[in-house]
């Protein structure tokens, strides 16, 4: 009697991993993009400090008039090209955030409408090719709470630079880089290397 | 069967998980990923269920991400779990929920848009499950945002909930880390006893401008925002400020006086104007205290130099100076050394007020002793009120090692095995012996006595009545003396000729009552110096008035202070010594900085009341001074204006024995000699017209040295014939004129 529920349980998980995966493969490209447009701001903000170290009035070039201004204005002008890049390719994470995350919420949803018919047993039941639902539950949760906090990280990052403290703004491509999590993405790729007998089992 | 606690996987933390073994799971009708309460000592966890990977059971981990707030303080470690400790919840969605925010600093709250800290703690508590008062911990995603505090849920039929993107999320307030804290540490409360009128009074400074901020702004008055506590060391400046800070839920900066100097010049200002800006910013939160502990170490009185020290008291001024009117902290300063601090210092606008905590009284010390007595198995038989009253003259801190030591003493007891679970009162008497009070340390006159009873001394009856009338009575029966109007007396003189026990008489006066007792003579008082002996009898007035009631006893007074009429240099030590004695024992009145208690004025009429009660009042305003002892055997030179009622004003001769009281006398001192039977002490006494009290004793030595000279040490009694010889060879050190001398002296 458990058999359909089962069924229909494992065709949606194997659904959810396959989006897994193709969501990892999108995140990674999107957070390769994203590198470069982190060393620019972090160089925007370099040459801003050096603007405002520089005297221009004791160099040759004061004769050019409002130069300093007008290099404010440039460069703030850069910064805001720059961030308006970044602020695309977040929502481009926050897409893969989102599917990933209703993806997960859609499998749960269904193990819940049919919890009378699954016992513990059966939940936890593992096989030579294919893991126990329970732990490919537990692990497509944690593959969403990494994603969840990573681009909860990124954005709180780009969201709290302000224009005015160029220290931040020096400082961003460095903490940028220190968010990145190398163990968990392998993880979620170990995990998906788990159920690859499983996915392509039909 | 039993669970225990394991602490949680690395993997599954921040994941709310709880991990159980599958058996327990069915037979608590869990799911994967239903919500679960475990209660654990000290409060409760929201976790969801979930079977462990190696499917074992009697095993619990859980991440704390969801618990009340006792648990996150203190997680639970090493701790057996029983299974009805979890009980399933169940978790509907919820439509709103109503939190408080915990950032990590000051600044992420000041710089960052209320807009923005709401949308990144809905991202953050979306797929949480939450109950109601628990506190959220949101640390691993590594942000500002510490902890969620879940002050309300909607609906709250229920008393757990799950957070979806639908749940309308309400932020009441943001906290820092560091407020949330100490909140959360104040909520236990350090006793303290005996300071009611001064911590109500800095209550009121501190809740006044957060109750009724409209009304001191419609007034136009600000509320006063600095004030001194001056004190001893030890009635609990420190405790009183941490007590209030407790009560009212205050956040407190502390700035002790050593971790604010630093070694390069400026650093030191700059340390304090950054705790200056801490206090602040804690303001900005709630009522806030900088309590700036010994501030005789930070702020000295400035001298002409420029020292470093002159910038920092310079600074500290400043800052002061500089607290705008919105700045809603209160600064609290303590010191024992007030002279010592700058005087610019001490104006309204800086230290508006000043409190002066003295030595505890009678009922004060009452007090104390029932607060530090109350967590100890303190025997029922002991009278707080009576240990009161023998510890004159202790600090709050000095009663707090007496009864740390008295617990010793019972420990020590039981563990020889007399089986006493308890504190007695003989632990209190061993423990007293051990502890004096710190207002007398380092005072020049304090003395140990062997204790000495009015039985030792033979004779001089009347003296004797007196003497207790001047000194006992007032203790012993106060409500009569207020009754009659009757106050003590300031000061007693004894005289009469030398040898005939006025230092004996003091000694026994001075056991009997149990009054602190100082006695001094010229070695204590005389120095080379100029000014340094009236400043030595100053201050031993001073530390004698600390620890009242109390005996001060000038042995010798001639030769101490003699008198402005005869002496042929008209400024010599002794007259500055008596100007001091005769301020101290009557003069205008007491400096502010000696006041102890609260000034109370008796009412004729008393109710009913309770009797033990109304007693310890009487004896608060009726043994609030020093008493004067002297003693002097040539009263012709005493000055005038040292024997006038109001200062001596009981003056007692001491008359040399009569033919009576010597009898009683050579009783006292033969009562250690074996004595022969035909010894026939009437007739010695007959004998001995014109001796001494003194004299008679030596006649006892001489007569058994003796014995043992004629009897070759092997002498058992004395013999009357010994007596007779050493009678025949002795002359009396009185002569009749003498007496004569005295007994003409005038009144």
């Amino acid at each position: 009697m458990s058999k359909p529920a089962l069924m229909s349980l494992h065709q949606a998980l194997r659904k959810s991993f396959q989006t897994l995966e193709g969501n990892q493969k999108v995140w990674k490209s999107v957070l390769a993009d994203c590198s470069p447009l982190m060393g620019s701001l972090g160089n925007l903000a370099e040459q801003s400090r050096a603007l405002s170290n520089v005297q221009i009035s004791n160099t040759p070039l004061r004769d050019f008039p409002d130069l300093e201004e007008r290099l404010r204005f440039k460069l703030s002008q850069a910064t805001d090209t720059v961030l308006g890049k970044l602020n695309e390719k977040t929502s481009s994470l926050q897409s893969v955030r989102d599917s990933i995350s209703n993806q997960v919420s859609a499998v749960f949803q269904l193990y819940e409408q049919n919890t009378d018919s699954l016992d513990l047993l059966a939940v936890t039941e593992r096989s030579a090719t294919a893991p126990s639902v329970s732990d490919m539950l537990e692990w497509l949760q944690d593959a969403e709470r990494h994603y969840r906090q990573q681009f909860l990280r990124r954005k709180t990052l780009l969201l709290t630079l302000r224009a005015d403290d160029l220290s931040l703004l020096e400082s961003a491509p460095k903490r940028w880089k220190s968010l990145e999590c190398p163990g968990a993405e392998d993880h979620i790729t170990d995990t998906l290397c788990k159920v690859s007998f499983f996915t392509e089992s039909q | 069967m039993s669970l225990r606690l394991l602490s949680v996987d690395p993997s599954d933390r921040g994941s709310q998980r709880c991990r159980l073994g599958p058996g327990l799971m069915s037979a608590l009708g869990l799911g994967l990923g239903s919500p679960l309460l475990v209660s654990v000592p000290g409060g409760s966890c929201l976790c969801t269920a979930w079977p462990r990977p190696d499917l074992a059971e009697g095993f619990l981990q859980m991440d704390l991400k969801c618990s009340s707030p006792g648990v996150v303080s203190h997680p639970p470690t090493h701790l057996n779990l029983d299974p009805d400790q979890l009980t399933p919840v169940p978790c509907p969605k919820l439509k709103g929920v109503k939190i408080t925010v915990v950032v990590q600093g000051v600044d992420f709250k000041k710089l960052t848009p209320p807009g923005l800290v709401h949308e990144l703690v809905k991202d953050m508590l979306k797929g949480v499950h939450v109950h109601e008062k628990h506190v959220i911990n949101l640390e691993n995603f590594d942000t500002e945002i510490r902890y969620v505090v879940i002050e309300s849920i909607n609906p709250d039929s229920a008393s757990a909930g799950f957070i979806t993107s639908k749940t309308c999320v309400e932020i009441v307030g943001i906290q820092t880390l560091r407020h949330y804290r100490s909140q959360l540490q104040h909520q236990q409360i350090v006793p303290l006893g005996g300071l009611e009128e001064v911590s109500a009074s800095l209550r009121e400074m501190l809740q006044l401008p957060l109750l009724y901020p409209g009304a001191l702004r419609s007034l136009g008055v600000s509320c006063p925002r600095g004030v001194l506590l001056v004190g001893p060391p030890g009635v609990g400046k420190t405790l009183l400020v941490r007590r209030v800070v407790g009560e009212v839920g205050a956040s407190l900066v502390v700035v002790r006086g050593p971790e604010v100097v630093g070694s390069r010049p400026g650093e030191s200002e700059e340390k304090l104007r950054a705790v200056f800006e801490r206090a602040r910013s804690a303001a900005e939160e709630g009522p806030c205290v900088l309590f700036l502990d010994e501030l005789d170490s930070l702020c000295p009185r400035r001298s002409g130099s420029s020292a470093p020290e002159n910038r920092l008291v310079a600074q500290l001024l400043t800052l002061m100076d500089g607290m705008k009117r919105s700045d809603s902290f209160l600064i609290v300063g303590a010191t024992n050394r007030p002279d010592s601090l700058d005087p610019a210092l001490r104006r309204p606008g800086r230290f508006d007020r000043e409190v002066i905590i003295g030595a505890p009284t009678l009922r004060q010390r009452t007090a104390i002793l029932s607060v530090l007595c109350a967590r100890m198995p303190v025997c029922p038989s002991v009278d707080m009120a009576e240990l009161a009253q023998r510890t004159t003259g202790y600090v709050g801190a000095d009663l707090s090692a007496l009864c740390r030591e008295a617990a010793m003493h019972a420990i020590r007891g039981s563990s020889k095995g007399s089986g006493e679970q308890t504190v007695g009162v003989k632990h209190f008497h061993e423990a007293l012996k051990a502890v004096r009070p710190s207002c007398l340390r380092s005072s020049l006159g304090r003395t140990e006595l062997s204790p000495t009873s009015w039985e030792q001394i033979g004779g001089l009856d009347e003296v004797k009545l007196k003497l207790r009338q001047s000194i006992e009575w007032p203790m012993l029966y106060p409500e009569a003396f207020v009754r009659l109007g009757l106050c003590r007396p300031r000061g007693v003189l004894l005289y009469g000729p030398p040898g005939c026990a006025k230092t004996t008489l003091v000694k026994a006066a001075a056991s009997t009552s149990h009054c602190a007792f100082l006695s001094v003579g010229g070695a204590d008082l005389y120095s080379p110096y100029v000014g340094d002996s009236e400043k030595a009898l100053a201050q031993l007035f001073r530390q004698a008035r600390a620890c009242a009631p109390c005996i001060l006893f000038l042995d010798e007074i001639d030769s101490l202070i003699g008198s402005r009429s005869n002496s042929q240099t008209p400024n010599s030590v002794q007259t500055r010594l008596l100007s001091v004695l005769l301020n101290e024992m009557d003069g205008v009145g007491l400096k502010t900085l000696e006041r102890r208690g609260t000034e109370k004025i008796l009412q004729a009429e008393v109710a009913e009341e309770n009797r033990t009660q109304e007693q310890s009042d009487y004896q608060e305003v009726c043994n609030n001074n020093v008493m004067v002892v002297a003693a002097t055997n040539r009263p012709d030179c005493l000055d005038s204006a040292l024997l006038r009622p109001g200062r001596l004003d009981h003056i007692i001769y001491v008359p040399p024995p009569d033919q009576q009281a010597r009898l009683c006398i050579l009783k006292m001192c033969t009562k250690s000699m074996p004595v022969g039977a035909d010894v026939c002490l009437e007739e010695l006494a007959a004998k001995t017209e014109l001796y001494s009290g003194a004299d008679l004793e030596n006649l006892c030595k001489e007569a058994a040295l003796l014995a043992l000279q004629e009897e070759n040490m092997a002498a058992s009694t004395i013999r009357h014939t010994y007596f007779l010889r050493s009678l025949g060879t002795m002359s009396p050190s009185l002569t009749a004129q003498q007496i004569q001398a005295y007994q003409k002296h005038p009144r």
